[in-house]
Order: C-alpha cells, then structure tokens, then sequence
C-alpha cells in the first residue's frame, strides 16, 4: 500500500512491515529470501515489488531454513542480506542460526522475527527474545514504524561492523501498524560478491574450530554490550518519581500512553536492545528507584533479567511483573492491560471503569453470534472437505497450516490435528503406526514443499498405510498469495521452472497419484474411497486455484459471472446445503435458503450438494467447473 | 491547512472481504494530508478469511499506542451491523456510529443455532449503549447505484464525511480516496463516495 520508493526527507505511510524494507533500502540491501508467514509476510512482499527496479535480488524459499541459507549464502560473499519469517519460522531456521552465530558474516545481515502474542495467526505464544541469548545474535525491538526502519538501517550497520547477523524482532502490532514514517535515502542496488573466506577455516564449524569460534562470538557479544546496548535505550518521565516502568517494543508505546492517562509520577526505561542488554544503564535505573513494574508482552523475559541485574546494583529495589502476579503472561498487551497492572502496582484509581464496561457489552455481545473466520465462498477447500466428510469419515485427520486447516470447523470436521508445518504427514506416520487403521493427511502445495516431503519419503521408505490429499491451490494463499516452488513464476515476477507435484510424489515411489478437481464432488468421493481401500500410501491432489485468485482475475477481465439464486419453488427448506456446504453466502430466512449476492462469487459449486436441484444460474452465471475456470 | 487533533479514535467494522483495510487507509491517508501523527493497526493473514475484521485507527499528537482503549472510540464505521455491534467495549457517548443496514448471517451461527438479531434489534442494543449518532445506511444499494456493490465500503466513507465526525476540513477525506483508489476503480469510489455523502446530508 505505502509507497516503499518514495523520496527521502517526506512522510510516506508505511506499514510496520514496508518500513523494515524501506530501512535495509536505505542501508543498501542486495539480497533478500523469506518464506511468507503472518505477521511477517508484508516485508517480502513489498521487496517483491519493487526488486527488480531497484536491481536487487529478492525470493520466496521453500522455507525458512533454506531463505536464511540463501541470505548466509550472500552475506558470507560480502553482500548486505536480509531474512524475515514469523516466530515459529524461526524453529525452522534455527539449525543454520546457531552455528551462523559462529561463523558470523562478511557482508552484513539482518533476520527479522516477527512474533505474535495472541496467536493471531498462528499455533502458539511462543516469546522469540530467548533466541537472541540461545544463537548468541544482538536483537534490536522497534516499539512503532519509525523505528522499525530507522532500527533496519542501524541493524545492518552494526552487522557491518562487528561481522555478526543482528536480529530485529517485531510483533504484530509493529509490523501490522500503519504510520507515517520520515524516510532517509535508498542506497540498495545490485551487488556482485565474492566468496573469499579470509581464513580458511572461517566457515568450517567442527570441534575444535567452533570451539574457538565460539570463544571469539563470546568477545563479540561483550564488546557489544559495552559499546553499542548503551546507545539503544531512552528515559522518559518524571525523573525524581521513585516509581520506574522497565518496557521495550509495542509494550512500551502503550505503556507511555497509559502514564500520561492517569498523569502517573513514573519514570520510563524503554529498551530498544533487549540483547545484549546494557547491564549498567538497568542496574542504574533499577537503583535510582524503589519500586519498577515491567511492562513487556509474554514471557517475563526482562523481568527475570533484571532481577539478576538488581542483585548486584540494587538488591532492595521491588520487581513487579509476571512473576508477581500484577502483569498477565498470555494474549497480548493493551493500554487497559498496562493501566490495570499499575493500577495494582500503586493503588491509583482507573481512568474508565472497565468492571462496567465489561458488565455493559457483555450482555449486548451474549446476543452477536461469533464471526470465526471461514473458508471464502468458491473455496476449492471446501468441497474437498465435503467430499472428504462423506467418503471418509471415519478416519483419523491429521491437517496442517494453510487455509484448510479451518476443516477442523463443523460441518466439515476432516482435521482433528493441526500442529507445525509439513506435520500432517509427520504425525500421520506415527499415528498410523500406532493404530493402524485409516489416517488422511491434508497438507497444502506450498506447505508440502515447505516440509511436507521428508515426511512423505518416510511414509513411503517406512510402508506405513496413508492417504495424503494435497490441497493444491497452485499458491501460498493464506498469507496473501505468494509464489512456491511449484509456481512457474517467482518473487521477481520472472518465468521460472515449475516443480511438479505429481512428478515429486510418483519420484518418491507413491503409485497410486490422482489429480482431481475438487469441485467434481462425485469424482472427489469415488476417489477418496478407493484410496483408503489401499495399502500403502495413496496421494489424491486436489487441484484447483484459490477462489481469490479466480475472482481477481474474473474482475480484472470484467467476466465475473452473476451470483446463483435459489429457487423458492424447489427450496424444501431442507437445509442441507447449509448443513453440509456452510458457504458463508447462504442465508436461512426461516423458510427457506437464499443466497446473498454480495457474498456469493458465483462458482456454482454448491449446486452438487442440493438434493433438489434448487441452487440455480441467472442469466450471466458463469459454472467454473464446467467452464474449466480456475483449472 | 492547520488542524490540531489531540485524540481521535476510529474502528472500521465488517465482514473479512469488504474492504474494511481500504476503507481504514484512505482515513489515514487524509490524515496524512494534514500532517497529523497517527497510528493503524490491521488484521492480515488468516484471521481475515469471513471473519470479523476491526482496524483500528488513532489520529492526535498524543497517540503512540496503537489500540483503542475501550469506551473512548470517537467514529465507529460499520459496513456489517454485527459487526458494528461486536465493537460494544468501545463505544460511548463520544461516539458517533455510521452503519450499513446490510446483515451477513455468519454461516457458523446456523449450524450452533445462535439466534441472529434482526436489523431493528441490532439498533435498539446500539442505541442502548448511548452513542452521540447513529447513522444508518443501504451502502450496498447505493454502492449498486454508482456501478458495482463492491464500492459500498467508500459509500460507508461519504456518509462518514457527512456525519462532520471527522476532525478533517471538508474535501480531504475525497482527494484522500482518489490518491489511495487504484485507477480503474477510482470514478466507481468517487461516484459512491458522494452517493454516500448526499444520503446522509440530505433531510430524508
């Protein structure tokens, strides 16, 4: 949305995400490679852009192991790179990372880890400031957009200098906010490097060279925290109050808010490097008050830290946070979240009565029913969950991260497990092992080249008996449509050699491979049946574009087709469509089923699941099936 | 032109696929105009797919934390009742509420047998939170009217512009759209824009 090339010295809107782009532009990026995955996905995404212009080089990778491979890769030939994913992306990459530590850079580089508390968009919670201590690597938290770029660019000068990757980790509300940011000058363009390791076992991480290796990160890191933590931290406040608040990041922006609100005598340390941390600037602040309450999302990262620190500068000073109990540990923060634990903190009264609040709405939201997202109306998802329903049912459903995980929802009910990437087929060997009767595994295209083959060549190696449906919808679609590997066009906009599924699965040694259009529901069935009467592993791939990708182009040519209806005469009002298809375009009056046209994209897949032909084209419908659309 | 916020709050409210983002941008990008400091928090990924969608917008020299803390929202923008209705927390007397008239049953309601209110029900728990206005409209009747329905979310940006809820001179918040409308879009937004703006100025 924000325009990522806009000049220097002008405010231009910029999400939390672009403003991360814009600042390793600024700092002369040549490389970049990333696996999409929320909150992170929009940094790529405007480097997709605007690559090719700028003459840089940037790629969606098969997964983030392999993205932060490709970004080593550069960095070790002296380029400037840069990687990104979401926080559980960062399991995946931290094979490569704790030994990248080690090694360190010749260029620069900076890896991004964009966290989520709350799970928005994702399986866990989990607190990525433990890495930055666990792989040895400096972590710089921005606590608005400004600073996400402007910390960008700082990131990759400190990488510069101390040959080291630096880590930036966000959460949502920083890379998911939107602001004005003052730009500074791009200084990205193509870079040619060289792989000219300057000792020659530089790269070579084994026993006794990573041993030193190891010694020499160590040296780093101090030098680190002695010369350059100091420089990222500000006081704010009152600075005679005896009453501190320790934060950093999207906690510290609410937190300064808060203050203001009650007009509360406290003096404010926000940390921007959460590690190495500037031992001294805390043990000061901890000991120029008597009582602190840190405020920081999730786990009680830089509580337990400065607990350690106060016993040497200030052992009497009162620690408040998680651990006491005035600071909740899960979901994500809010200014009333920060207003609440002060408020326990130091007996001061609320600004808004939130008891009442609460009392109020709840009793108006007892009477909205839950909106959870759903499948998109057309979805290829679901009428293989349809199909999958009817002709499975009894099997054990392993899925996985991708849209149809949201088949776990009634009616569908086709996953009971939704876990990790490439899981599905992982934990679909273990449990058909176990039990040995029928296990369906769901798993996306992009989430089986992500990390769904390994597991499939153990299914296969192991003659575990399984089926596998690949919910092929020919993109990443739930972050927004990226190309994978299987795509015959890359992150460049380029022609690039498509990986076939097909091909990939037959090479593994799986014989029996059909591809079926989904929104053949009969066909699906039939298909779905004769897999499960098989030994071994059976892999159907349901294949058919994301409805969003189909109705953009329908748009873009101007064919979009008109919505179907339903026929009051044929209705029964059996409902049956609503009850097995759940497209959100359905609507019960009470007496019959209708379709609402400003829902409805007009795919006319439903029209199989009517028992009495009652969902019928108007003049102008288009039928995607019959009409090869989106195949 | 010099405008002074201190703080302003805005939801925009709806069905994930209304064009609840574009909506929230255009605001922001007329805030921008003026030079007024602020900031937006959004929903991507999967959290979008149908679901309930809010973006949450703070304009004024003294925001920095970017979510709305509730019972202090200013404008409340609904393009689904429902949803205007899920924002219960946040509403008060210093909010005015514009809302669409057109309900999305969420399909989950059916299959739990979750009673869902009318239109007129979803009014009177509206008004029982005491908002200072509440402006309805048939955004997607209008919207047909300028050309397609997918505009009713600019038709819901008029009729905000009219609610003079807003801390923007007039005319902003129009040049705003057509800077932030992709070309081929941008006549359909103006036309529905101002359909949306004369529903609400005009005596009815």
């Amino acid at each position: 949305m924000g325009d990522l090339l806009a000049p220097a010295n002008t405010f231009e809107v910029l999400l939390g995400n672009e403003a991360i782009a814009r600042g390793a532009l600024e700092a002369g990026l040549n490389v970049a490679a990333a696996y999409p995955g929320t909150p992170s996905t929009e940094i790529g995404e405007s480097l997709s852009k605007i690559a090719k212009k700028l003459g840089i080089y940037f790629e969606w990778s098969a997964n983030e192991k392999v993205a932060t491979e490709v970004a080593m890769g550069a960095a070790w030939s002296g380029l400037r790179s840069l990687t990104m994913m979401k926080h559980v992306g960062f399991n995946v990459a931290t094979d490569a990372i704790f030994t990248l530590s080690y090694a360190g850079v010749a260029g620069a580089m900076v890896i991004v880890s964009a966290d989520d508390p709350h799970a928005h968009s994702s399986q866990n919670e989990q607190d990525n400031r433990y890495y930055s201590e666990a792989v040895g690597l400096p972590m710089l938290e921005p606590s608005n957009p400004q600073e996400a770029k402007d910390l960008t660019k700082e990131a990759f000068d400190i990488s510069d200098k101390f040959k080291i990757p630096v880590l930036i980790r966000t959460t949502t509300r920083i890379s998911h906010q939107r602001a004005p940011v003052k730009l500074g000058e791009i200084t990205a363009g193509p870079g040619k490097g060289k792989f000219a390791p300057k000792e020659p076992d530089r790269y070579l991480q084994v026993g006794a060279i990573a041993r030193k290796h190891h010694g020499e990160l160590l040296r780093k890191l101090k030098e680190i925290q002695m010369d350059v933590s100091p420089r990222f931290y500000r006081i704010e406040g009152s600075t005679s109050s005896d009453f501190g608040i320790l934060t950093s990041g999207v906690a510290y922006s609410h937190a300064k808010e808060a203050v203001k609100l009650v007009n509360l005598d406290a003096k404010i340390l926000k940390l921007t490097m959460t590690y190495p941390l500037p031992e001294k600037v805390i043990g000061d602040f901890l000991s120029s008050v008597k009582t602190v309450l840190v405020v920081e999302e999730l786990d009680p990262y830089l509580e337990l830290r400065a607990k350690a620190i106060a016993k040497d500068y200030a052992p009497d000073v009162e620690i408040l946070g998680k651990l006491t109990g005035h600071m909740p540990r899960v979901g994500e923060y809010t200014m009333r979240t920060v207003l609440e634990g002060l408020s326990k903190a130091t007996g001061i009264a609320l600004p808004i009565d939130f008891a009442k609040i609460d009392e109020r709405s709840s009793k108006i939201l007892s009477k909205v029913p839950p909106r959870p997202p759903v499948l998109c109306p057309a979805c290829p998802h679901r009428s293989a969950g349809y199909a999958l329903r009817r002709a499975a049912g009894r099997a054990s459903f392993m899925g996985d991260i991708g849209c149809y995980a949201l088949l776990f929802q009634k009616p569908f009910r086709v996953e009971q497990v939704s876990h990790a990437m490439g899981s599905s087929i992982g934990i679909g060997n273990g449990i058909s092992l176990a039990t040995g009767g029928d296990v369906v595994a769901l798993i996306g295209d992009s989430t089986f080249f992500h990390a769904g083959i390994p597991a499939l060549i153990n299914a296969v190696h192991n003659k575990r008996k399984m089926v596998v449906m690949i919910m092929d919808n020919r993109i990443t679609a739930m972050t927004g449509h990226q190309p994978h590997p299987g795509s015959d066009f890359d992150a460049m906009g380029e022609r690039a050699p498509a990986i076939d599924i097909e091909d990939v699965v037959r090479a593994i040694g799986v014989d029996y491979v059909k591809v079926i259009d989904p929104y053949n529901h009969a066909e699906m069935e039939k298909t779905i049946r004769e897999a499960l009467k098989r030994d071994g592993v059976s892999v159907i791939i349901s294949r058919r574009e994301c409805a969003l990708l189909t109705v953009g182009k329908l748009r873009r040519e101007g064919r979009m087709g008109k919505p179907y209806v339903v026929d009051p005469e044929k209705c029964t009002y059996c409902r049956v469509c609503i009850n097995t298809f759940a497209c959100p375009a359905f609507v019960d009056t009470g007496s019959i089923v209708e379709i609402d046209p400003t829902v409805c994209f007009g795919c006319g897949a439903c029209t199989q699941v009517c028992p009495y032909d009652a969902i019928v084209p108007q003049e102008g419908s288009l039928n995607w099936r019959e009409q090869k659309i989106g195949v | 032109m010099s405008v002074s916020v201190k703080e302003f709050n805005v939801i925009v409210s709806g069905v994930g696929g209304q064009g609840i983002l574009f909506t929230t941008n255009v605001i922001a990008r007329a805030a921008l105009k003026l030079g007024l400091n602020f900031a937006q928090s959004e929903v991507h990924g999967l959290s979008q797919r149908y679901g309930s969608i809010r973006t949450e917008l703070r304009i004024g020299k003294d925001v920095s934390s970017p979510l709305i803390l509730e019972g202090t929202l200013d404008l409340l923008i609904s393009l689904e009742p429902l949803e205007g209705l899920r924002q219960a927390p946040y509403i008060s007397e210093r909010t005015t509420v514009v809302m669409n008239d057109h309900i999305i049953p969420p399909v989950g309601a059916y299959l739990e047998r979750f009673p869902i209110p009318s239109f007129e029900e979803v009014l009177d728990l509206m008004k029982s939170l005491n908002p200072k206005s509440i402006i309805t409209l048939s955004a997607y009747d209008l919207a047909e009217k300028a050309g397609d329905y997918i505009a009713a979310n600019t038709v819901m940006l008029g009729a905000a512009e009219a609610s003079r809820a807003l801390p923007f001179p007039e005319g902003v918040l129009r040049e705003a759209l057509v800077e932030v409308s992709p070309a081929r879009y941008r006549d359909l937004n103006l036309k529905a824009f101002d359909l949306g703006r004369e529903a609400v100025s005009l005596p009815r």
